[in-house]
This record gives C-alpha cells, structure tokens and sequence, in this order.
C-alpha cells in the first residue's frame, strides 16, 4: 500500500479512441452517453463543416458539461453565422445557456461585429444590456465609439448604466461628452450620477 | 509632441486612476489581482513591455494590450508579471488541504482496490509532486491503507529529466523541516541534495503537451489533479480548454487544485468550488455524468 506506480501507465487501461470521421463524430453528437457527446463536440472543434451541426445541438442539450465544450468549440470554429446563432440564445430563459453565449461571443470580435448593431437596437432591453455586455468585454477597436453611441440614443437607463460601466474600462476622451450628457438627462438618479463621474474620472486618467 | 520622450524604468510611473483600471482589467483577464503595494513591481513590469512595444504612453500601451486581436501582447505581460519559482512546500496549505479535506472525503465509502490517482501538472523539476508524496507518507494517518499513485507531467522534457533524477539546490529544500530533510534527501556536496530512491521510484514522470488532446486523453479517472500558476500563460479559450481536459480526467467528485491567483470560476461553471482550510479548490460534481 501507499505510494505506488501505475501498472499500465497514465490511464492505459481506460484509453479511449479519439478522433474519427466527421459523420461518426456528428452521429454521437445525440449519444445518450454525456461523455461521448463532449468527446464528439470536442474533436469537431477541428472540422468547420461542423459548425452549424453544434449550433443545432446547443439547441437541445441540456447537459451542463456538454454545453460547455459545444460553447468552446464554437469559439475555435467561429464565424458571422456562428455568432448569430449563438446571439439567439441571449433570449433564452435559461440563464446558464445565455451567460455561456454571452461570454462565447466575448471571443469573437470579427464574428460578432456584424450582429452589433441588431442587438444593440433591439426590442428588448435586456437583450440590448446583453448587447452591451458583450462590447464591454470584447477585444474590437470600435467598442468605445458604439458604447458611446448607447448613451446618445438609448433611452433605458439600465442599458445606459451597463454602457457607462462598460466605457469606464475602455472608454477614452471622446467618450465624455456623451457621458456628461448622460448625466444631464439622469440628473435625478443617484446611481447614474456615480458611475458617469466615476467613468470620467478613469477616462481623464489616461 | 516630445519625439525624444520614451518611457523609461527611471521615469515611469502610473498614476492613482491608471494602476486602479490596469490591476481591474488585468484582474478581468487573469483572475490575478494585484493590491496598492505591489504597484513598484507591477510598474517595472510595464515599463519593460512599454520598451519592448515601443510604446510612447501608457494610454498607447494599454490599448494596445486591450484591442490586440491575437491577444500576443497580453500574453507577453502576462509572463512578465508572473515568475515561476518552484521549491519544496510551496502553498503547503494546498497540501494540507489534500491531507485534511480531500482525500478523507475521496475515500469516504470507497472500495480499497480502487488506488486514489493524483497528476502534478506541469511537474517543473519535480518539486510539486515530490512535496505532494511527502506529505501524504508524512501527514496522511491512512497513506498505509491505500494504493496511491502520483502522476507527474511536463511538456518540457529537459526539465522532466531533472525532476526524474531529483537533484535539488539548498534554495529548493530551504523550506523543507531539517528531519524531513535528513529522511527523504542525501547530501552529495555542492550544496546540492539527492531525494532518496524509494521516492523517486514512486512517482511516474511523463511527457505531456496539456493542449494536445490525443495526449491528454490517456490520462483519466484522476481524483486530484494539481495544476497551479500554468493557466496564467493561456488565451481565454486554451484556459476553458484546459478546464475541460481536467473536467474530463477527474472521476466524479475529483478535485482540481489551482494556483492563488487563479480562479476556475472565471474560465467555466463545470466545477463546484469547495473551501478546504485556507485554500479554495475545485470539485467535479459527483453527480457528474
């Protein structure tokens, strides 16, 4: 007993076959075995064929680890499609299947850029936020002048407060026009007040 | 425009605002937090990466850490900022974490013949998992009870070579208690120590790329896997990667022991975090299909 070394090697025994043809890896893609269904997800990071198949599974999984390797695949295979497809899930109910859209669309600027304008104008506020979320944290030049776009033209405060968050961290000087008008139009709320100066404040430090 | 200003080691510095929105966003990207009294490293850090981009401002540095599409620049500071230095006992309370917490509740209701599998990965030279058999045989009241088998991994096979020989300087062992030192080390002159065979023997060194899945396939039903301050030097998708990998080598219920910076919650949601004394590591639910 205690220290051993294992007889077979690293995990010898338990070796499973990784890899294998596109339509095999696509068929476990509905395996009822969760393992499979991550392993298939995974090894179909490499073929971009595959691409709208694990949009189409995302749809139906329910499996929290399988979702999340599907969330990373989709990120190694991303594209304007991809990215739209994941955006349809900032509607949903499920709060894990949206926060992993939200922070899969985080890694893809390109794939993303041209859905920007959509969400940020669309009918649903929180969607909007969401839109904003995503700006906040991706890695894309035009971030700033889109968030200061947010404060000009929306009118819900809670999307205006996520924009000022947002612009708080990647804003630069020609952010603050737009927020000190920001601030004008709120003058009445506290909270909006607090985050405005504060984003100044950070931005005038640069 | 001053063409001749370059920021210097002499004549940077940040201001209160800056360092408060580099440290937030570096903590964003990392989960690496650093307080006001680490402002001179982190300072001398910046201005050596400033040198090297060739970057007039901190304002033209940070944007382009931030918009860089390949994300090469955050990297490179992100090596900058951290240093990988390895020795005996390091974050010991990780260890006592194993000991107190851990393995009695991995062994809980367990059938013997199962042996408790625990990967030190990356290895480095070997110091990690050597620490991690000494204080199971030291500290563990039923190490006897249990076959216990360490895996030791490295993608970098000089530095393999040397955890396998096991011959360490007086800087690495200085942290080691003198008895401990005396039991498990022999002194071969030079200041230099040689770790006795029978620990040697019983750990398995191998080679492992940890973002290459034919490799780390292999490697499964691990019950702790200790994977610390390696993370740091990944992109944000290598790092969810990687948590899967780790996801997918544990058994249900197995542990994930992270770095002190580093926080598995800001990669994935597939761990459950689990407080054991002074350390937080990650546990795959045991419900876990």
């Amino acid at each position: 007993m205690a220290l051993v070394k294992s007889k077979s090697g690293p995990a010898a025994a338990s070796m499973e076959p990784v890899g294998g043809d596109v339509a095999s890896l696509l068929l476990s893609l509905s395996s009822d075995d969760a393992r499979a269904r991550r392993n298939a997800a995974r090894e179909l990071a490499d073929h971009p064929q595959a691409a709208m198949a694990l949009c189409d599974r995302l749809e139906h999984e329910r499996g929290p680890s399988v979702r999340a390797v599907l969330f990373t695949s989709l990120i190694r295979l991303q594209s304007p499609d991809v990215a739209g497809r994941l955006a349809m899930h900032l509607r949903s109910d499920d709060a894990q299947l949206r926060n992993g859209a939200i922070e899969a669309l985080q890694e893809m600027p390109d794939a993303i850029a041209p859905h920007l304008s959509d969400l940020l104008n669309d009918d649903d506020s929180d969607v909007r936020i969401f839109a904003v979320n995503i700006l906040g944290a991706l890695r894309f030049e035009e971030a700033p002048r889109l968030l200061t776009e947010v404060l000009r033209k929306e009118s819900h405060i809670n999307v205006c407060a996520a924009a000022v968050d947002a612009l708080a961290e990647v804003g630069g000087m020609e952010a603050i026009e737009a927020l000190e008008e920001l601030r004008a139009r709120f003058a009445d709320d506290a909270f909006i007040v607090f985050a405005v100066d504060t984003a100044i404040r950070r931005i005038r430090a640069d | 425009m001053n063409a001749l200003f370059r920021p210097s080691k002499e004549n940077f510095s940040m201001t209160v605002e800056e360092y408060a929105k580099f440290i937030e966003f570096f903590y964003r990207k990392t989960g690496i937090q650093f307080q006001e009294n680490k402002r001179y490293y982190v300072e001398r850090r910046i201005v050596e990466r400033m040198e090297k981009t060739k970057s007039e401002s901190f304002r033209d540095y940070f944007n382009l850490v931030r918009f860089q599409m390949d994300g090469q620049e955050l990297q490179l500071l992100i090596n900058a900022m951290t240093v990988n230095e390895t020795y005996f006992f390091r974050e010991d309370y990780q260890f006592q974490a194993l000991i107190k917490g851990m393995l009695p509740s991995l062994v809980r209701g367990r059938d013997k013949r199962h042996a408790l599998k625990i990967w030190s990965m990356p290895c480095s030279s070997g110091e990690e998992p050597y620490s991690i058999a000494i204080h199971i045989l030291e500290f563990w009241d039923q190490a006897d009870l249990w076959d216990i088998e360490i895996l030791a991994s490295d993608i970098d096979s000089k530095i393999l070579a040397e955890a396998r020989q096991g011959r360490y300087g007086a800087r690495s062992v200085q942290r080691l208690p003198a008895h401990l030192l005396s039991r498990y080390f022999a002194p071969i002159g030079d200041g230099l120590y040689q770790i006795r065979d029978e620990l040697r023997d019983s750990i398995d060194f191998t080679l492992v790329n940890i973002v290459d899945k034919l490799q780390t396939g292999r490697y499964r039903d691990m019950d702790v896997i200790f994977c610390r301050n390696l993370l740091i030097y990944f992109d944000d998708v290598a790092r969810r990667e990687a948590a899967e990998m780790m996801y997918e080598a544990l058994r249900p219920g197995g542990f994930v022991c992270l770095g002190h910076s580093e926080s598995m919650s800001r990669m994935t949601s597939l761990f459950v975090p689990r407080k054991f004394g002074d350390t937080i590591v990650y546990q795959k639910p045991s419900s876990a299909e």
